[in-house]
């Protein structure tokens, strides 16, 4: 959908095309354009900056008539043609690009018959050809765009009928402006409306905007005022308003308007009032709105940039060379001028040298040469390749056949397979020279899974998820937790972190733990409050903490769901037949956890209510409680023993059919873990949650207030009301950095309390940061318990901020503040989201194949580093550095010091190599000396891409390894895509699956969606689209190095051929007083390109295979020679011109010396060469190409049959054709002459020799890595194995390609050494980050607001 | 999106099929550029076009040819013709000219010209094929100026090739002795390209040729029209006429030789051109030195090879021994490459392969 909608604007922009004014006044414009186009003629009467919407009903009529008659209505048409207008319409497109004008041109050139060298009729045979082929192409290109148009403004939604007086169902494409239109949750908003009603009582309706900006968050939409308080849906019949709003603009943000009631009273529009076409509506059982925009004026369908005309390299590359080639024929053709006019100076008064013009006059040499020059362009036009053109792209055809039907690309979860949705990049896929991947979903699997938690000091582990994981895809609903382990669920899930746990422990055993637990509940608290390092704790201690985890665990979770769901993680139930009844979707969260929640805070905060409240509900587990030092510990343990209890008994069959929707996966992740722990979320309404437990049954929480998440606080907040102590509570969720900062550093309970706190924040603080090293999300929970009165207090100051109109945001966020501190820090968690299968393989061999690769994400430095550690993107042994500051000139003296220590260090780091800008940075300046990373977050990247700061950052950049961006924005991605592209002029890629990825998607000369969990935006952004990251290694390994060198080797062919023939023509003019005789039949001259040797190279730049997959695969190394261009420099071409021009000479002259004072005639000597000619062009074709199939045999065959059965049958049949050139009988003729052959034989060897001897000798002389590689593939699978080590011991050694070779050699051992550490540490959480000891960070910490540079502070992991 | 979702699951899998071909994987034929194959290839083909070459030169050695130049000879002729005033008055040349080996076998006549251009765009263009062929004798579109007469009639044959025909006669007489001088006995006929006398070229169906060509002009250069260029042979008469229709294939190169005549093996002749004292008469129409060229008359022999052309065999011989000198140079390469890398002697193993 985006796709056209793109393309609506796209076409608009051309539309406007020269009229465009600045973007101000565009707007305007534009809404009397497309008026023009498809409504009415007539332009709005209203030209001024604003528009009237008057309900589309009757009794406005007549008003409604004269605002809103001109307005478009919501039909959207993208295609560029109609049925009418297609051939006129295509042509004037096609005759926009420069070949075709060429070609236009010649044919026009024909016709005038003092310059005609062909008959007229066959200079246009090209053209026609190619103007076809391409017409049907774009014609079935729009055809596509046709059905999806088609399909989205016949989608249906219900608009109110005043005849029918309710609201019926009508297709998208007719609603118009000041319809009234009611949509129900999850639907699709079918244009820009004002909001008029929504079925929340506080007349807030939430959209997803993911379609728009990317963000996938829910964002609030507000009810216009004055209408939020009516209970009853607006009725649109009474509906006396109109409103003024701005014409249409493409300002996603803005939205500037009034509403005027019929009392002339005017309440005031903003954004928060307008639903945005292609939006979705959350969480909101129904909304009514009136529209405002509609069809090609909607914000959304004004906003979509077009597709950017992607043209690959190789094609700007090869353009050039097009470009060479028309000089050449300049060229050419001047010689044939100026030697046409002096021999006919020679020449003047011979009659039959100078044939006077019909009417006896004579024409003068200088004219005639002029003629002459004109001529020989017609003569020798085919020296520009228009074949090439249309076998490219047929090409392209072909390669992205042959890609998508790779097996390997299939995912069989998805059952989806990459889908190429540009035709005309795939060579680019050989030239990468930067990846930007995006985290989330792209490296990682967007399956958040619970992971960890740290209650009260103590760290468990929830192994559980792990099987949650496993069966993720399959099931629509996720409740397996719950009913996978009715009964033992507790034990399985909570099991420590020892990398056995999750396949030693399975469901059943839960009752054996749960006796353990118990036992060793003490032995378990000592230990954990003795040992330093958890790892070994819980070796010893596994079992018991088997059960204090799962004890404690539960509760944090619940915690979090709490939060969450008061932040309005929508729980819906899905296809539950039991519990859907009834209530709406977005109301059904059951929360079961907040009794839960308050046992567990109770237990770790051990605030006073809390204990009480826990004492009333569990007393009996105070009771059993073993001889730990703080009481909360013990309540700990007692309550997950009896937690355990609980659920050993016949558990809870309720829970089976909840689906839980979140906002994020992490929320998820966090409700559903809850869940496993029996603190099921039941419902969720506005006012309150209930929450089922286990032990306690369902408890209620009546939700007083949410203070919701924002970026400046990192944190949300959530106040209920205790439903078993009735206290006002707060919680907090929140980076961990924040909460830190927030939590009380007094607390009044006395000082060992307070100590223990310390002692717990401490504790938690290293379970944070252990997490972040394992690449876990984290957050923190904390809560703080407030007295009615000062709640009531808070409340007031709160309403009043909320209501101010002025620094209204500001005021929020005071408020917040004052509610959110002296918090008590109740535990930390960590969500981990998996790593993709293969990811760490992938990025290795990319990054062998001498690939950049950049990881730019919006999660935090700690998480991103640590997937960077763990998907291989960094060694353990990189230097790292960290780019964090808050000022620019901090920025700038960072980064010059990170700078020099880096080239002092590594003398190879270039600064040339971003002074000579442009250039290709060379792979080796990145290979040699240490490897570096670059952490850089968002506020310094804010920095760094400004203008002054680029350079610099660049070059420190081209000086590391791998370069992670975290908390960036999607702007943020696409500007650091577009700065590394311009200015490094390399290739880029950038890969993502979400919407927030779209725009470095979009940017990137390579966008390549990951068709995941996050919708389809990226994958309708992007030229291709796989369903998981490793496929990426293939693609652009394999499939890109083979369509590069294919491709290239194809232009490079088609530049030869058309050379090495048209030179044929030259040289002859040598011969004919340059009066641009063709020695050859035109039809044969004109199908020699276009039928005869046409087909060969199609086939060769299809399927021509230089390695084999799985060489290329092994060796990434060899992708560099697609980096740099290997197969096509601008030496190649001119080698390859100069082969040409050789070859033609031989196929000249030694047909000519053959025949030369014989009686030949003109077209019996055109004949041998023809037919060399053929000859050596198909064999140069058969020694350039490394593999040849029976397709291959076929098609050789087939031209050279079809040449001589179309010489054959057009000698015989045409006697009077064609003139003058008459081809009759003369290849008979020649087919019996020895002479013939002879001559065909000779030129074809002496003209084919020079380039086979050099391709002899290349292999032995001067091999280049894909020329060894190929070797590979005729070796068996021992040999290879044997010669792949030989190639890694040569690398290293530097024998053959010292700098590519050397520090992938050197990895692939490493790797070989650690082996199945690794892959373990792969699968599950990464290991090695966690041996911090060894590796050396570097971090610099630059705080502008003391204005004090600490030097770079060395070891350590990386702190916020 | 969810519609989209849909239809994919009613589709069937999207799974490629896993044959070879979309895979790929069709099984290929690699170029073996290994030493040997290489280089016995290279030593083969140099030892065919060695082979050829030999056999070219020795065929084209046993070829007898004639060649005399008569522009020079017949200097007073070609003078004056190079004023067209005298058009009409006739010039003969006699040139003698002593044969010393006999030719045997066929033996034909030529003539030949030095740089006349009969490859000239426009001049090729200036002709009526349609005319030619006996359909249409009033197509003559792309004839002119020659196209029509100056009372508009049209031209047959029309346009610049055929007023350009070469219309010198030329005679081979043999001097048996110093008295007896007798004509050697030429065929006329036989001397074009089947096609081109049976197919391309028809008389427009009359009664006889002169009413057949009624209504029609001859060509402005031309001294008769066409219906009488052979009055004794009527397959030879008209556009049937042989040495018209050579004349209509235009040659290819400025120097050209067309073929003329072929010896009728009679009487003396019947083995061949005896040596001996021959000459040419020639009547002298055809003016050459206005454009600086020259014309000669050649009697030569054929072989299954063509003409008396070196350049073949030549061509081969060299083709042949510098394919073995490139073959002797690569085995040289290879062998010192074979020296230089002992070290890693399994690698070399396959670059050697290659070489």
């Amino acid at each position: 959908m985006t796709e056209c909608l793109q393309w609506a604007r796209y076409r608009w922009q051309r539309l406007m095309g020269s009229t465009r004014r600045d973007d101000e006044e565009r707007p305007y414009n534009y809404s009397s354009l497309l008026a023009c186009g498809s409504v009415s003629s007539h332009a709005p009467k209203l030209a001024a900056k604003h528009r009237v919407v008057i309900p589309h009903l009757r009794p406005f009529k007549d008003e409604y008539e004269k605002f809103s008659g001109t307005y478009v209505n919501n039909r959207i048409r993208t295609t560029k043609y109609t049925l009418l207008n297609f051939v006129p319409r295509n042509l004037f497109e096609q005759f926009h690009r420069a070949a075709n004008l060429y070609f236009l041109f010649l044919a026009v050139l024909n016709w005038v018959p003092l310059v005609e060298a062909f008959q007229k009729e066959i200079t246009m045979l090209p053209l026609v050809v190619v103007l076809t082929i391409i017409a049907i192409k774009d014609g079935l290109e729009d055809y596509r765009k046709y059905k999806i148009d088609k399909q989205i403004n016949n989608l249906v939604t219900k608009v109110y009928s005043r005849k029918e007086k309710k609201y019926v169902d009508q297709c998208w494409k007719d609603v118009v402006v000041g319809d009234f239109i009611r949509l129900s949750c999850n639907e699709v908003i079918p244009a820009d409306m004002v909001l008029l009603f929504s079925t929340d009582p506080d007349g807030i309706c939430h959209i997803e905007t993911s379609g728009l900006d990317g963000e996938s968050n829910l964002k609030q939409r507000q009810v216009v005022r004055g209408y939020a308080e009516q209970d009853s849906e607006v009725d649109p019949e009474k509906f006396s308003s109109k409103i003024e709003c701005e014409s249409p603009n493409n300002d996603l943000n803005r939205f500037r308007g009034y509403l005027e009631h019929s009392s002339r009273e005017r309440v005031g529009l903003g954004k928060e009032n307008l639903l945005l076409r292609g939006c979705t509506i959350r969480n909101t059982e129904a909304v009514v709105g009136i529209v405002v925009y509609a069809g090609h004026e909607t914000k959304a369908m004004l906003n979509n940039s077009g597709p950017r005309y992607k043209r690959s390299k190789l094609e700007r590359r090869a353009n050039t060379d097009v470009l060479w080639c028309v000089l050449l024929l300049l060229m050419m053709c001047l010689t044939g001028a100026l030697g046409h006019g002096i021999w006919l100076s020679r020449y003047e008064n011979i009659i039959f040298f100078n044939i006077p013009e019909p009417d006896g006059h004579v024409i003068s040499p200088v004219l005639a040469g002029f003629y002459m020059f004109w001529t020989m362009i017609i003569l020798l036009q085919v020296l520009i390749p228009i074949s090439l053109y249309v076998s490219i792209e047929i090409v392209k055809l072909g390669q992205i056949y042959f890609i998508q039907s790779d097996v390997d690309f299939y995912n069989e979860k998805m059952d989806s397979t990459i889908q190429c949705r540009s035709l005309n990049i795939t060579e680019d896929l050989g030239q990468i020279q930067y990846l930007f991947s995006d985290k989330t979903g792209t490296l990682t699997e967007n399956k958040m899974v619970f992971r960890r938690c740290s209650v009260a000091g103590f760290d468990y582990c929830h192994e559980e998820n792990a099987k949650r994981l496993e069966s993720y895809q399959e099931a629509a609903s996720e409740d397996e937790d719950s009913m996978d382990t009715p009964s033992g669920s507790l034990t399985n899930m909570t099991k420590p972190r020892t990398p056995s746990c999750r396949t030693v422990h399975n469901g059943p055993l839960g009752s054996k733990s749960l006796n353990h637990l118990a036992g060793s509940c003490l032995a378990v608290g000592s230990g954990e409050g003795a040992s330093e390092v958890p790892h070994s704790r819980q070796a010893a201690f596994s079992s018991p903490i088997i059960g204090l985890s799962s004890l404690s665990g539960m509760p944090i979770k619940s915690l979090e769901e709490i939060k969450n769901l008061f932040q309005r993680l929508s729980v819906r139930r899905s296809s539950s037949p039991s519990l859907a009844s009834g209530k709406e979707p977005s109301s059904g969260i059951p929360s079961a956890f907040v009794s839960r929640l308050s046992l567990f805070s109770r237990m770790k905060l051990a605030s006073p209510v809390e204990e009480e409240v826990s004492q009333t509900s569990e007393s009996p587990r105070d009771s059993s409680n073993s001889a730990r030092p703080t009481e909360t510990e013990k309540q700990n343990c007692d309550a997950g023993l009896t937690d355990g209890k609980v659920e050993c008994s016949p558990g809870q069959p309720l829970a089976s059919s909840l689906c839980y929707e979140a906002e994020s996966p992490d929320e998820a992740a966090l409700v559903y873990a809850a869940r496993a722990y029996q603190c099921t979320l039941r419902s969720r309404t506005p006012e309150q949650v209930m929450v089922d437990f286990a032990a306690l049954g369902p408890l209620t929480f009546q939700l007083l207030h949410i203070l919701p998440f924002d970026s400046v606080r990192k944190r949300m907040s959530v106040v209920v009301r205790h439903p078993l102590s009735n206290q006002v509570v707060v919680y907090t969720k929140g980076a961990d950095s924040v909460i830190m900062e927030l939590l009380s550093v007094a607390s009044p309970d006395g000082a060992s309390l307070e100590k223990q706190q310390m002692i717990i924040r401490e504790k938690t603080q290293k379970h944070l940061d252990d997490y972040a090293k394992r690449g876990l999300r984290t957050l923190c929970i904390a809560k703080k318990v407030m007295s009615d009165t000062e709640y009531a207090e808070w409340l007031r100051n709160h309403f009043l901020a909320e209501t101010s109109i002025d620094h209204r945001e500001e005021l929020l966020l005071e408020s917040a503040m004052r509610l959110e501190n002296k918090l008590t820090l109740l535990g930390a968690t960590g969500i981990e989201d998996r790593l993709q299968e293969g990811v760490p393989e992938s990025i290795e061999a990319l990054q062998k194949a001498g690939i950049k690769i950049w990881m730019l994400t919006g999660d935090k430095q700690e998480t991103a580093v640590n997937i960077a550690y763990a998907c291989k993107l960094l060694e353990p042994d990189d230097k790292l550095f960290i780019l964090n500051t808050q000022s620019k000139d901090a920025c700038e003296m960072l980064m010059s010091t990170i700078l020099k220590e880096l080239q002092k260090k590594n003398p190879a780091c270039p600064e040339q190599a971003l002074l000579s800008e442009g250039s290709h940075q060379s792979p080796a300046t990145q290979d040699s000396g240490l490897r570096a990373g670059l952490i850089i977050n968002g506020k310094t990247l804010e920095f760094a891409l400004q203008e002054s700061l680029q350079k610099q950052f660049l070059e420190l950049t081209a000086c590391c390894q791998a370069v992670v961006c975290c908390r960036a924005t999607p702007l943020q991605k696409s500007e650091v895509v577009k700065l590394v592209r311009n200015h490094l002029q390399v290739m880029t890629l950038a890969i993502g699956d979400g919407a927030n990825d779209v725009s470095m998607i979009q940017v990137a000369d390579i966008g390549m969606g990951i068709s995941g969990q996050e919708g389809m935006q990226a994958v309708m952004a992007s030229d291709f689209a796989i369903s998981q990251f490793k496929h990426l290694s293939k693609l652009l390994l394999v499939h890109g190095h083979w369509c590069y060198t294919r491709l290239s080797n194809m232009i490079l062919y088609f530049f030869y051929k058309n050379v090495a023939y048209v030179n044929l023509l030259f040289w002859y003019q040598f011969f004919c007083g340059f009066s641009g005789t063709s020695m050859t039949d035109y039809w044969v001259l004109i199908l020699f390109n276009l039928l005869f040797t046409s087909a060969p190279p199609v086939i060769y730049g299809v399927l021509e295979k230089d390695v084999s997959a799985e060489t290329l695969m092994q060796l990434p190394e060899l992708y560099k020679s697609g980096q740099k261009s290997e197969a096509y420099l601008p030496l190649t071409f001119w080698i390859t011109l100069l082969d040409a021009f050789y070859q033609s000479l031989v196929c000249f002259f030694v047909p000519y010396y053959t025949y030369q004072g014989s009686d030949i005639d003109i077209f019996a000597f055109g004949n041998p060469l023809n037919t060399a000619a053929l000859f050596i062009i198909i064999l140069h074709l058969v020694i350039e190409s490394n593999s040849l199939t029976w397709i291959h045999m076929l098609v050789i065959v087939g031209s050279v049959l079809s040449y001589f059965l179309f010489a054959l049958a057009f000698g015989a049949m045409c006697v009077t054709c064609n003139p003058p050139s008459n081809p009759h009988w003369i290849m008979q003729e020649h087919m019996l002459d020895p002479v013939f052959y002879l001559v065909c034989v000779l030129a074809a060897c002496v003209a084919l020799l020079p380039r086979f001897v050099y391709r002899v000798l290349q292999g032995s002389l001067f091999p280049s890595p894909v020329l060894r590689a190929k070797h590979f593939d005729r070796l068996t699978p021992e040999e290879r194995t044997k010669a792949l080590k030989k190639w890694a011991e040569a690398g290293k050694m530097g024998q053959v390609t010292p700098k590519n070779a050397d520090h992938s050699d050197s990895k692939s051992e490493k790797r070989a050494k650690s082996g199945p550490a690794d892959s373990f540490a792969m699968m599950s959480a990464p290991s090695r980050p966690v041996d911090q000891g060894d590796f050396s960070v570097h971090e610099t910490d630059l705080d502008s607001g003391y204005c004090e540079t600490k030097a770079s502070g060395m070891a350590g992991p990386p702190k916020g | 999106m969810t519609k989209m979702k849909k239809t994919s699951q009613i589709c069937q899998s999207k799974l490629p099929d896993n044959t070879a071909l979309k895979q790929q994987q069709l099984p290929a034929y690699r170029l073996q550029l290994s030493a040997t194959g290489v280089l016995s290839g290279f030593f083969a083909t140099g030892a065919f076009c060695l082979g050829v070459g030999i056999i070219l030169i020795l065929s084209a050695k046993s070829i007898k040819e004639i060649e005399i130049k008569y522009t020079k000879i017949c200097a007073n002729c070609a003078e004056l013709r190079e004023d067209a005033i005298n058009f009409d008055k006739e010039c003969t040349c006699s040139i003698p000219f002593y044969l010393s080996e006999t030719m045997q076998g066929n033996v034909y006549l030529y003539y030949k010209l030095y740089g006349f251009y009969q490859n000239l765009y426009r001049y090729i263009l200036s002709r009526s094929n349609s005319q030619l062929v006996g359909t249409d004798l009033k197509d003559v579109g792309n004839c002119a100026p020659f196209s029509k007469s100056h009372n508009g009639t049209p031209i047959a044959p029309c346009g610049a090739i055929a007023n350009s025909i070469f219309n010198d006669t030329i005679i081979l007489s043999y001097n048996l002795n110093s008295s007896i001088h007798m004509e050697v006995p030429m065929l006329r006929s036989g001397i074009t390209w089947w096609t081109d006398k049976y197919v391309k070229f028809r008389n427009p169906s009359a009664i006889n040729l002169s009413s057949a060509f009624t209504g029609t002009a001859k060509p402005p250069y031309w001294s008769k029209p066409v219906y009488e260029l052979d009055l004794e042979d009527t397959e030879n008469n008209g556009f049937l006429n042989d040495d018209f229709i050579v004349w209509m294939r235009t040659a290819a190169f400025p120097t050209f030789k067309k073929l003329y005549r072929r010896l009728n093996r009679v009487q003396y002749f019947i083995e061949g051109l005896p040596a001996g004292n021959y000459s040419f008469n020639i009547t002298y129409n055809f003016p050459v030195t206005r454009f600086k060229g020259e014309k000669s008359v050649v009697l030569s022999t054929l072989t299954w090879s063509g003409g008396s052309s070196l350049f073949l065999g030549l061509a081969y011989t060299v083709t042949g021994a510098v394919t073995w000198l490139a073959a002797f140079s690569m085995m040289a390469i290879h062998l010192m490459l074979k020296e230089k890398r002992t070290l890693f002697i399994e690698r070399f193993e396959t670059e050697r392969d290659r070489a």
